[in-house]
């Protein structure tokens, strides 16, 4: 029996849908929903839409809470949910941001042709997985001290540039320049600190990876050029976030908010959107303390693409012209900003929590890299393994109906146990190998998990973003060699 | 049905648990069990030692998730599986403690317990509760 019924919902296009106000009476916005009729009925067994009727009860909403269609049923927020709340009266929801702080893509292209390391791709497989640390509660070979730490915190991206293991294009082509201000290590538990600063490095395990893809499609010729995307060519993605670090700041915060919610006299209808007033000193002490995980995450995958330039170098030096890897861009999809957007008509800075939703914004924007401003920022959208991913870019409907956000993802369409139930690892590994996939991972049960029936399909997630004009089609990738974790 | 138990219940992208006890200890313990088989843990049976660690007190969800947490960080960090768990109430909370051996490793990434629709449950055989993991 479904949770929801099509017949709830107000279709305002093709791939927009809408929960009114008055759907539940708590419900202080509708909910907007970017999807095709078929994702929409996917996603109405599980609790993604009423999980965003919960977010839209929180104090300080504005216009709507956003869903993507890469949504599935998460916990507190829905995963695929963008909320922006007012900075006087709205709240910061830490579950609104999850527990991977600033979980995110990077993409870095190259001059290289596929067929140029068709008898390479399995020693390139081998050379990533060794120089990148892979795996559950995987370490770091570095310890950080305190005074690493607290400038990891800070600097974020920029504090691996001063180590020499960022390019001056990797900065400026990573949101916010790999940096948000207003971060304070003072208000991180010692705890978080000595579970991150063994970690900063590594990808970690789940759903994250590191990817060897085709380019095998361009969709837009002039924006791909610009991006130094070309059919036939090979790119790289790196998908992590602030791994402990992270887990362990949201964790200490989600506790900290249960014990003062009341105190704000916040009523809420699950205890997993615990949240405290944007200027009060909770909610003021977690944006500092997200501040600093999400730094880390920026560093986290800048050390990651330090160490895959390494592997490319040394697999494939004196074997192709150019192996070398330019950073296309980096984007967070779980993440706390304040950014500017039109409320009612009127420009007004707010806070947009996404919580596995990539910022999309729009050309023109003064927060993109000078290079991308008359095409748009790149939204970075990895398939599930085995399939596609895409490279889309904002629009300017981006800007106006879903605070400049899109998706982040396939979304799964399968519980972790259903995949195992139904899915061999082993017989997953031999059919992506007889596809042309080299694959590295940590179990066998993990690759089950991860198995591309359990995801939605990509292509048509992207046909609801590009049909509701909040993204724009330009490149899709296929997989060459995946490493998980 | 067994007086104390658990079993994985499907969640389309993290895990739960919906976990039973004849009383509030078992709950914890059984809770326990179920996280340590979701992390898929194997054990060193010749390295053992003990460890104790305090949770302040607080309503039963706030307990559940602050135990479990405490578990899950001893078991990734520290890599300490407790063989079992000796639960003491105090004037300010529980100390637990109990028999541990060294983890090996661990099969999951189990990033943290969450309060999601979390409430413990009075039934006519003790208490039950639902679980959710973020993974």
């Amino acid at each position: 029996m479904p949770l929801m019924t099509l017949d709830q919902f107000k279709q305002i296009s093709p791939y927009e849908w809408e929960i009114p106000q008055t759907f539940r009476s708590d419900m202080r916005v509708p909910v907007r929903i970017f999807a095709s009729k078929i994702l929409l009925e996917q996603s109405l067994d599980d609790k993604s839409i009423l999980q965003a009727v919960n977010t839209s009860t929180l104090p300080g909403v504005l216009e709507a809470v956003m869903v993507m269609p890469d949504m599935h049923q998460g916990y507190g927020f829905p995963i695929g949910g963008v909320a922006a709340t007012d900075l006087d009266q709205g709240v910061i929801s830490p579950g609104g941001i999850g527990y991977d702080i600033n979980c995110g893509v990077r993409l870095m292209a190259s001059r290289i042709r596929a067929e140029e390391i068709r008898d390479w791709s399995a020693d390139l497989a081998v050379a990533i997985d060794h120089y990148c640390p892979s795996g559950v509660g995987v370490r770091s070979q570095q310890r950080l001290s305190d005074d690493e730490m607290e400038a990891v915190c800070v600097e974020g991206a920029g504090w691996a540039m001063s180590k020499g293991y960022a390019m001056a294009n990797d900065i400026s082509h990573t949101e916010d320049q790999g940096r948000l201000d207003g971060a304070d290590s003072r208000k991180v538990s010692m705890r978080a600190l000595d579970r991150g600063r063994t970690q900063l490095g590594t990808l970690g395990g789940g759903n994250h990876f590191i990817e060897v893809d085709l380019i095998e499609k361009i969709y837009d010729p002039g924006p791909a050029h610009v991006m130094g995307l070309f059919e036939g060519e090979i790119a790289v993605q790196i998908h992590t976030g602030s791994r402990a670090f992270g887990h362990q700041i949201c964790t200490d915060y989600v506790r900290r908010l249960q014990e003062t919610v009341e105190k704000y006299g916040i009523k809420l209808p699950d205890r997993q959107l615990v949240c405290a007033p944007i200027d009060s000193p909770d909610g003021q002490d977690y944006l500092a303390a997200m501040r600093c995980g999400a730094n880390f995450a920026f560093a986290n995958r800048q050390l990651l693409a330090d160490k895959v330039r390494r592997a490319f170098e040394s697999v494939l030096a004196g074997k192709v012209e150019d192996w070398h890897l330019r950073q296309v861009y980096d984007v967070a999809h779980n993440i706390g900003k304040f950014e500017e957007h039109n409320i009612a008509g009127e420009m007004r800075l707010v806070c947009v929590h996404r919580k596995g939703a990539t910022r999309a914004f729009g050309p023109g924007s003064e927060d993109i890299p000078a290079d991308y401003a008359e095409i748009g920022q790149p939204v970075l959208v990895p398939g599930s393994m085995g399939t596609s991913s895409w490279v889309l870019l904002g629009t300017q409907t981006s800007m106006a109906r879903s605070f400049g956000s899109c998706c982040h993802g396939a979304g799964r369409v399968m519980s972790r146990s259903q995949a195992k139930r139904s899915i061999w690892g082993e017989e997953l590994y031999q059919q992506l190998k007889r596809g042309g996939i080299e694959v590295r991972a940590g179990s066998m049960a993990g690759l089950a998990e991860e198995a591309p029936q359990a995801y939605k399909d990509v292509d048509q997630v992207v046909e609801s973003v590009a049909g509701a004009g909040i993204a724009k089609k330009v490149a899709r990738l296929r997989p060459l060699v995946v490493i998980k974790g | 049905m067994f007086p104390h138990g658990y079993e994985e219940i499907d969640h389309t992208a993290d895990l739960a648990l919906k976990v039973w006890g004849e009383d509030f200890h078992a709950l914890l313990k059984q809770a326990a069990r179920g996280l340590y088989d979701l992390l898929g843990v194997t054990i060193d049976p010749d390295n053992v030692g003990k460890h104790e660690f305090t949770i302040d007190a607080g309503q039963e969800e706030t307990l559940l998730v602050d135990f479990l947490s405490e578990v899950l960080y001893l078991a990734e960090d520290e890599k300490l599986f407790f063989e079992d768990f000796t639960i003491v109430e105090t004037p300010t909370g529980m100390l637990i403690s109990g028999t541990c051996q060294v983890i090996l490793s661990l099969a999951r990434e189990i990033k943290a317990v969450t309060f999601h629709d979390l409430s413990v449950k009075r039934t006519k055989g003790g208490l039950e509760t639902i679980l959710t993991f973020d993974v």
